[in-house]
């Protein structure tokens, strides 16, 4: 549990915000004023890791940390290894700055989810700019994107640089490349045709739009390079917001789409003989993975997933509130609609491990915040917030903050590792050989950071699921290390355990009644132990 | 101007061949992380956006970050397909981005 004063924190920053956005008759308060704001708002919330601990949250940072020195070692690229080394992009950028900056990576990891944000941040701000001239609206925006950014992709990872670089090409998009078309006259062929012959480009330099488009090709490369899915929400923006008439290269979306498919077919063929894309596609596959499977677990994690769908779910009928207002005067923007809805398009597309639907909220979630910001805010731009709509935005913000936080943090019990834990993951990276298995409980472990390519990585979760008894789960674990030439190691971190149990695929009892019973057989032994973790040596 | 090129342009290009010199060589702990982001980040991302004629202060200065990125992402991908990488590598070439791109900004400055 987070200590009462970080509550207090949290509800004296809401309020102090929705005085300055209330600001005066001309506007909300000065821009340092608003900035200063949004940046403690976002060292709040995605920074207060930061001063309790210096390990970073999760498994996946430690594993993209891995493949990142795996290819420095390599020095070349083998997409046969797994699926990252099919998209190299992002890894290839984080092992050169690590090798020229000499920054710890374990550090880099530490600070990425609030340089990420901030990096997003700035380019939602750029994009707001084009999508609205209400500076309240702007800020609140902002303010908005951070308390609904529940998602956790803000690690250091490919995605979260492939939000960035999409939104900055959103930026391009709906900037120096957007197109003013007429009138909509209807569906009839000629009718259409004359209204896509009569658009015009909003910027009229040539000279601009060449190179903006000069630019959006770069960052679609380097995205494409960079993360399986991400390219697949460039290809739907920018496709729809063409059709839509707001973008003027009415070539774009070809270019795109074919830049994707020459990535799947030649630097990522690897992967795809394996992976045939519309193999697990569908929408009832989709909710299974993305709905069903992550709705179970102890009542405490149940509410943590609850709490977040419940964030959500405020969030998108605010928008829907929001975009059903501005509707009615007439003054939806079809771009926001288009950029908060196109996300949607992804969801049947693949179930990508159950996380399609967290991907969708967080690609979604600027537009959404700036239509939520309709329903929030008085219709007129100019007018100051009486006290009551600045109370109900305070309100607002308090559950946001709550559902945010608890949301996010809500796992801490296993996806926060002690330096016990750390010590003992050190301890088998360096006495497990070349070749040897090495097995955790369960993810989140915060492993191969340092020998990605020279061992193989279970969970005991991954071998035995859904059955963990010692009886049935304990052979397979067994007999599976006892087969390899090298033999391997075993750990049990407290957070490995708190994971399965409150996950709900074991129970504290049924979990240790696995340890010991690994523990009786022949070639175990234990090599290491603390507080909070045991590793055991297995021989073949 | 200085003889038909502009300072800022001759800044940049001077501070892109001296920086990427002063990264090769090496400097103590926290300033070589910040010159190696100048020089592989911000120099080229810099350069680059010069040569575009954005006017928006807001939109040239996220672009900067995000063309010095995306450049190096692709440089160093690059190097990392053809067998080439090395940090030394990605900073020689960098370097030589930004001076080609100061160069380019040159050309379009000088007078017809």
């Amino acid at each position: 549990m987070l200590p009462w004063p970080f509550w207090v924190g949290v509800v004296l920053l809401n309020v102090a915000f929705a005085a300055a956005l209330r600001g005066d008759a001309v506007g909300p308060a000065h821009r340092v004023v608003m900035l200063w704001l949004v940046v403690v708002l976002v060292l709040v919330l995605f920074g207060t890791a930061l001063f309790v601990t210096d390990v970073p949250r999760g498994e996946v940072a430690f594993r993209h940390l891995g493949i990142a020195d795996a290819l420095s070692d390599m020095q070349r690229v083998d997409p046969g290894i797994d699926a990252y080394f099919n998209w190299p992009g992002f890894f290839a950028l984080l092992a050169t700055l690590l090798a020229a900056t000499g920054l710890d990576p374990v550090s880099v990891a530490l600070w990425a989810p609030v340089l990420n944000v901030f990096l997003w941040l700035a380019a939602v701000g750029v994009v707001m700019r084009y999508l609205t001239n209400d500076p309240r609206r702007r800020w609140l925006v902002l303010w908005i994107f951070c308390l609904g950014n529940w998602q956790d992709q803000d690690y250091l990872s490919p995605q979260a640089f492939g939000v960035f670089l999409y939104l900055v090409i959103v930026a391009l998009l709906v900037g120096p490349l957007a197109a003013l078309p007429p009138r909509f006259r209807g569906f009839r062929r000629a009718d259409l045709a004359a209204w896509w012959q009569e658009r015009r480009p909003a910027d009229s330099r040539p000279g601009h739009r060449v190179a903006a488009l000069a630019m959006v090709l770069l960052l679609v490369v380097v995205i494409f390079a960079s993360h399986q899915l991400t390219p697949f929400m460039v290809l739907f923006a920018i496709t729809t917001l063409t059709l839509s008439g707001r973008v003027w290269p009415s070539q774009l979306p070809l270019i795109t789409a074919v830049v994707l498919v020459l990535w799947f077919v030649y630097p990522a063929s690897a992967y795809l003989a394996g992976h045939p894309p519309i193999e697990d596609a569908g929408f009832q596959g989709a909710v299974a993975t993305n709905v069903v499977e992550r709705v179970g677990g102890t009542p405490g994690h149940l509410l943590v997933v609850q709490l977040r769908v419940g964030l959500t779910v405020v969030l998108w009928l605010l928008a829907a509130a929001g975009a059903v207002r501005e509707w009615r005067r007439r003054r939806l923007d079809i771009r926001v609609a288009i950029l908060a809805a196109a996300p949607l398009m992804l969801f049947p597309v693949q179930s990508y491990g159950g996380e399609m639907l967290i991907r969708v909220s967080l690609f979604a979630l600027p537009f959404i915040a700036l239509l939520a910001c309709s329903a929030l805010l008085p219709p007129d731009g100019s007018l100051r917030l009486s006290i009551r709509r600045a109370a109900a935005l305070v309100l607002t913000f308090v559950v946001l903050a709550v559902l945010n936080v608890t949301g996010r943090f809500g796992n801490a019990e296993y996806d926060l590792f002690s330096d016990s834990e750390m010590a003992a993951v050190t301890a088998v990276q360096s006495l497990a050989p070349p070749g040897s298995v090495i097995i955790s409980a369960a993810h989140p472990t915060p492993w191969r950071d340092q020998t990605y390519l020279e061992h193989q990585y279970r969970t005991i979760d991954d071998l035995c699921s859904p059955d963990l008894s010692a009886a049935t789960c304990g052979p397979i674990v067994y007999n599976f290390v006892r087969h390899n030439a090298q033999g391997g190691f075993l750990m049990f971190l407290r957070s490995s355990e708190a994971s399965i149990v409150l996950q709900g695929e074991s129970t504290t009892e049924g979990f240790a009644e696995l340890e010991e019973w690994l523990d009786a057989q022949n070639g175990v032994r234990l090599a290491f132990s603390n507080a909070e973790a045991r590793v055991y040596r297995m021989t073949p | 101007m200085n003889g038909g090129i502009s300072r800022p342009t001759l800044a940049l290009g001077l501070a892109a061949v001296a920086l990427s010199v002063v990264t090769l060589v090496g400097l103590p702990g926290p300033l070589q992380a910040l010159v190696a982001l100048t020089v592989l980040v911000l120099l080229p991302g810099q350069a680059l956006v010069r040569l575009t004629p954005v006017t928006d202060a807001a939109l040239a200065a996220l672009l900067v970050v995000a063309l010095g990125i995306a450049t190096l992402t692709a440089v160093s991908t690059a190097m990392f397909y053809l067998t080439v990488w090395s940090w030394q590598g990605c900073v020689v070439a960098m370097g030589a981005i930004t001076v080609l791109a100061c160069l380019a900004r040159e050309r379009k400055e000088a007078p017809a």
